[in-house]
């Protein structure tokens, strides 16, 4: 007779998966949020923490200043809507640094083909990649913007709060996250390179900023005022403030001689659509 | 069940023109349940066909099928339910292989926990195991390999494609991969076409084989009818190889010399004879004998062969 075991040690072999299989639109979505967690450095290793925890701290001096000064001298200082002007250099390091993250590593690794074998499309893999880096983006600005809303709040300022223009501002940062994470990823997936990628982005936003501000220089200096406002539009950040302005009424920081406001929120659709269109075709082209 | 629902997949007049190459050539097969084997030189449509039976690659005319979808319609189906192991590298250095895992299970649709349960039960078949939770940068060839078979097993496909898993392999890798395939063929029950450019080493694992050239049809038929027709064993001997040929000759086998290699085909009928024969005719004239083996099935003995 034998005796009983105790205990036992099975070996179950393969087990076939019949639980719940997700669609197409939710499998983007979980690239979505994996994106998004690694923009910022979540489920990445330290290194990779450090450059966005960095800007985003730098994001947040203004801010934290800017409560400062409205406690103790009980002042005003920063308006909302022209906060993404003043940190533009940040943002725009921010958008250089993170959006080859996004694409270049499946491009450089060949990770594309995996998604592509499984039920999500070309269009669904780059929108989830944009949304990701607009989500983030906007965050970037929302996050200060709100700290600062609530601080003016806490303080109580004489006179009425500026809800307004912090309602504006967030609408503008919805814009900003937008052109930004356009432009972004299809500057960043021009090359599978993550360090090109990142002197490709700060190179356009160096080179819009620079050429914009030439320009503006030139005209006025020569006379031509009314056409100054023209030559800004050349750079993405006082292209979205001028946008911005016309459609929540908010003041520009370049108040003299603006384009019209139709013309600013036409040429940044123009924008988008256009860097859109060219990531999704290149991307069909490279699938099939 | 229709017909075409009873085969993995089949192809009709399949054809696809590169601007410069035809990569496909009115290519009509079908492969049923099990493991099907897909042998041809590099450059012989192999990638190419699996890229259309994925649904990723129109061809420029004839229709295919995967598990009774039409891949020119219903790709995000076919996508859903087979798994994909492409030839090249695709991981991720920075990434765990668990991680790495997960993530793709989700691509597949598996809610986030269902993935981290596959993932780790995925890993353990292919036999990845402490090392899953380092990066993947500092993998071997062989468990990157691995990797590669569990992100496309993860979601438990009913078909899985296997482009050249035993590429860089060393032989004891190249042995474990093999087994492996078998497994995912019969315990799992997960029907897969393996390509390779050694119809030797498909012929252990595989059901079925399809070989193609030039992107056109040579031959497909079940292993058996494979190795029926390359019974035959090579003979080396250190000098006197046509001595020995001579006298196997005259004993009623067939030889053929080939270098320093003697080539005697096995007898259909007794194959107990051939290895007597070759055994006594060494034995009586005294020769050293250096080798004998079976010879294994290799692509360009099929190319000889009249297509079946």
């Amino acid at each position: 007779m034998t005796t009983e075991p105790t205990a036992v040690i099975h070996d179950i072999g393969y087990r076939h998966y019949d639980g719940v299989r997700l669609g197409r639109g939710r499998a983007a979505l979980a690239l979505g949020v994996q994106s998004l967690r690694g923009v910022f450095g979540l489920g990445r290793t330290i290194r990779a923490k450090i450059m966005p925890l960095l800007l985003v701290a730098i994001m947040l001096m203004p801010t934290v200043v800017s409560v400062g000064v409205m406690a103790l001298a009980n002042q005003f200082v920063m308006p909302y809507p022209n906060y993404a002007v003043f940190m533009q250099a940040v943002i725009a390091i921010f958008l250089a640094a993170q959006s080859p993250y996004l694409v270049a590593p499946d491009l450089r690794f060949r990770v594309l083909p995996l998604y592509l074998s499984r039920p999500l499309t070309v269009t669904d893999y780059v929108l989830a990649k944009l949304a990701a880096l607009a989500v983030a983006l906007f965050g970037l600005l929302a996050v200060p913007l709100t700290i600062e809303y609530v601080g003016e709040l806490l303080v109580d300022l004489p006179g009425p709060p500026h809800t307004a223009e912090y309602l504006g501002a967030l609408g503008g940062s919805v814009l900003y996250a937008v052109l930004l994470a356009s432009l972004g990823i299809a500057l960043a997936s021009l090359t599978p390179r993550r360090g090109l990628g990142v002197a490709v982005v700060i190179a356009f936003y160096m080179f819009t900023a620079a050429v914009s501000g030439i320009f503006a220089g030139v005209l006025i200096s020569s006379g031509r005022d009314d056409l100054s406002g023209w030559a800004l539009l050349l750079n993405p950040f006082f292209l979205v403030d001028y946008a911005q302005s016309a459609l929540f009424g908010t003041t520009p920081v370049n108040t003299e001689s603006a384009p019209p406001g139709v013309a600013s929120c036409l040429i940044l659709l123009a924008v988008v659509a256009l860097a859109v269109t060219g990531v999704l075709l290149r991307y069909r082209k490279a699938a099939s | 069940m229709t017909a075409s629902a009873t085969h993995c997949f089949a192809t009709e007049g399949l054809t696809k023109r590169f601007p410069r190459v035809t990569a496909l050539d009115n290519l009509t097969v079908a492969a049923g349940t099990g493991v099907t084997g897909l042998v041809g030189a590099n450059g012989a449509g192999k990638s190419t066909l699996i890229k259309i039976l994925l649904g990723l690659l129109s061809p420029t005319s004839g229709r295919a099928t995967v598990l009774g979808l039409d891949t020119a319609t219903q790709g995000l189906e076919i996508r859903r339910a087979v798994g994909y192991m492409p030839e090249h590298d695709c991981l991720p250095p920075d990434m765990s292989a668990t991680e790495f895992v997960v993530h793709m299970a989700q691509m597949s649709g598996l809610p986030r926990t269902a993935a981290r349960e596959r993932a780790a039960d995925t890993l353990r078949h292919v036999g990845l195991d402490e090392e899953r939770y380092r990066p993947m940068g500092g993998y071997s060839t062989g468990m990157r390999q691995r990797v590669k078979l569990a992100q496309a097993l993860v979601h438990d496909p009913k078909l899985v494609f296997l482009d050249e898993p035993t590429n860089g392999l060393d032989p004891q890798g190249r042995d474990d991969m093999l087994a492996l395939i078998r497994r995912i063929g019969t315990e799992f029950g997960i029907s897969v076409l393996v390509t390779s450019h050694l119809l030797g080493e498909l012929e252990r694992v595989c059901d079925h084989v399809i070989v193609i050239d030039g992107g056109r049809l040579l031959r497909s038929s079940a292993i058996r009818e494979f190795t029926r027709a390359e019974q035959t064993i090579a003979v080396e001997v250190e000098d006197g190889q046509q001595r020995l040929a001579e006298r196997l000759s005259a004993g009623g086998e067939t030889v053929s010399v080939q270098g320093r290699l003697l080539t005697v085909q096995v007898a259909a009928d007794d194959p107990e004879r051939t290895y007597d024969a070759v055994r006594d005719a060494v034995c009586d004239l005294g020769l050293s004998l250096l080798r004998l083996e079976q010879r294994r099935g290799r692509i360009e003995d099929v190319f000889k062969e009249p297509v079946a």
